[in-house]
């Protein structure tokens, strides 16, 4: 079952076409890496898919729950239940981490459960430590975020994420933000919800994670997407030129 | 002006104090200069340790200001001893005044700043009219003179609309202090508005979007997400504008209110002397310390993020 589907999604900022008819799918426990140029809209691929940003035209369905649809001609999103219905589905990891600030990191993971899914406060705390100790994070608890190191921060963030129990995780490059050595614990996180056959899809610039981790690859440039094939084949077998003079970069 | 038969306004005394002063100075310009010499071993931006006799010097000033400063102290008693009866008189006539003074300020600290939020919410808002309906408030209100503005609020419902206002009454309150936290209130709510909205819109966009894909509402994004944080940024210039309030209550005179400075000014007449006024000032500086002590608390209490 597919848990995202993406079909003909046309974006334009003002007068400059973002995305220009891109169809994607992502089946149930599949991790699709999504890779290529600044500015190729993979990022805006991703807002447009998380709600951040509305779409022009074509179909976005996460869950089985159509989010919008332009099949008459015109955009309809679906109406505010529905979304919200729709939001509990999925979750995000921010390239700039986006945690609050003036929240505990107890607190930052919590509070969505409590004032949104109207969880118990010891049902949330439960879950809560569960997931800090998941990311190697208990001592952390009551720190607040301005105390912990960017790869921490970035580890509570993909926890505020998973709280929910999301069926897919949206990341946007989770890791470009860091430097290299707090990039691996983040990237572990990450492989290990893989290993757990978490639903993701990842923006990333570090190819060889993408690479060892992704069930597929997808390389965006343009507002289109170039190719995508299983990830390994894609890396080290690239058809299209693009692809390929994309990759000798790295 | 005299304590125990000393005159401190001329005599040994004074000159003694008019030396010290001066040579407190100097030792403080000696030690500017050593420590500008001193700063040059120093890396940029490091930590500079002051050398032994700077501390020496610095000592040595406070202890030849001193005289000055028990000069000071006396003058005020030899206020006091000189005729103690107009002293407490005077005392008792300006804090009726400062009764009067806080209410303004007390009532308009309530009203003004929710009504900041407001307005700052309507100039935000994304209908034109109504944002260009507060964005006409705030310049008006803040480009024409505060006195002004209470004059109009106080004189407006009779010249516009034919009400005599002279009977109005709420409580123990009459209308020309209604008035005046009306106008007062109607002011700083547009100062206020300005700061609140520099505070919303220096939020990170990435706020919003984190509290909107975790599916709060925009009521709980902005109540339990931004707001905190926006009282944390603007804190130290809406403390500002809450300093000036207190000052600005004098204005208040104009409506015949009887405020401590309309006090101050009557009994400065009266008395043939300028010491109500001092101690009118030493009222104000006072209520401000105590702002800026709660300010300082209040700011203090939200270090534990940054």
């Amino acid at each position: 079952m597919n848990i995202l589907e993406m079909h003909d999604i046309h974006k334009s900022f003002n007068d400059l076409d973002v995305l220009k008819g891109i169809d994607l799918s992502v089946s149930q426990g599949e991790v699709v890496a999504v890779i290529g140029p600044s500015g190729g809209g993979k990022s805006t691929l991703l807002r447009c898919a998380t709600t951040l940003e509305r779409i022009d035209s074509g179909k976005i369905v996460i869950g089985g729950d159509v989010l919008c649809d332009s099949a008459d001609g015109k955009i309809h999103y679906c109406d505010k239940n529905m979304l919200s219905e729709i939001r509990s589905k999925f979750g995000l990891v921010f390239q700039n981490f986006n945690l609050f600030p003036h929240f505990s990191v107890r607190r930052n993971i919590t509070e969505a459960l409590i004032h949104v899914h109207k969880k118990s406060k010891e049902e949330a705390n439960k879950i809560c430590d569960g997931l800090l100790a998941k990311m190697d994070l208990t001592a952390k608890a009551d720190e607040y975020p301005c105390n912990l190191s960017g790869g921490q921060q970035q580890r509570v963030s993909i926890a505020r994420a998973l709280a929910t129990n999301p069926e897919i995780i949206f990341f946007d490059e989770p890791t470009s933000a860091l430097d290299p050595e707090l990039t691996k614990g983040v990237l572990k996180v990450i492989r290990e919800l893989a290993q757990e056959k978490m639903t993701m899809v990842i923006v990333t610039h570090e190819m060889s994670f993408a690479r060892d981790v992704a069930d597929r690859i997808v390389f965006m440039d343009g507002g289109v997407i170039v190719e995508e094939g299983p990830a390994y084949e894609l890396v080290t077998n690239p058809k299209q030129e693009r692809t390929k003079a994309f990759l000798a970069g790295y | 002006m005299s304590f125990a038969g000393i005159s401190f306004d001329n005599g040994i005394f004074a000159t003694l104090t008019d030396c010290s002063i001066v040579l407190a100075v100097v030792c403080l310009i000696v030690s500017e200069i050593i420590m500008n010499s001193h700063k040059k071993h120093y890396p940029v931006g490091a930590k500079i340790k002051k050398p032994a006799f700077v501390v020496i010097l610095h000592a040595a000033a406070a202890i030849l200001a001193l005289p000055l400063v028990i000069r000071i102290i006396l003058s005020c008693i030899g206020l006091v001893t000189d005729d103690k009866e107009k002293f407490f008189s005077t005392i008792k006539l300006l804090g009726q005044g400062f009764g009067f003074s806080f209410g303004i300020f007390f009532f308009t600290i309530i009203f003004s700043l929710p009504l900041g939020l407001i307005v700052a919410a309507g100039k935000m808002s994304k209908i034109k009219t109504i944002s260009a309906f507060f964005t006409v408030y705030v310049s008006i209100l803040r480009g024409t003179p505060l006195m002004l503005q209470l004059l109009l609020v106080y004189f407006g419902p009779y010249y516009l609309f034919g009400v005599t206002t002279g009977n109005i009454e709420i409580g123990p309150f009459n209308y020309r202090f209604i008035a005046s936290i009306i106008g007062f209130s109607l002011n700083y709510a547009a100062y206020f508005a300005e700061i609140f909205r520099g505070g919303i819109q220096s939020m990170p966009k990435g706020q919003y979007e984190a509290a909107q894909v975790l599916g709060f509402t925009k009521m709980q994004t902005y109540f339990k997400i931004i707001l905190p944080q926006v009282v944390k940024r603007v804190l130290p210039s809406a403390g500002n504008e809450i300093i000036t309030l207190v000052k600005d209550t004098s204005l208040a005179q104009v409506l015949a209110v009887t405020e401590m400075f309309t006090q101050a000014s009557a009994l400065a007449s009266a008395q043939v002397s300028v010491m109500p006024f001092i101690v009118a000032g030493l009222f104000y500086y006072l209520m401000n310390v105590t702002i800026e002590t709660i300010l300082g608390l209040f700011e203090k209490s939200m270090n534990y993020y940054s």
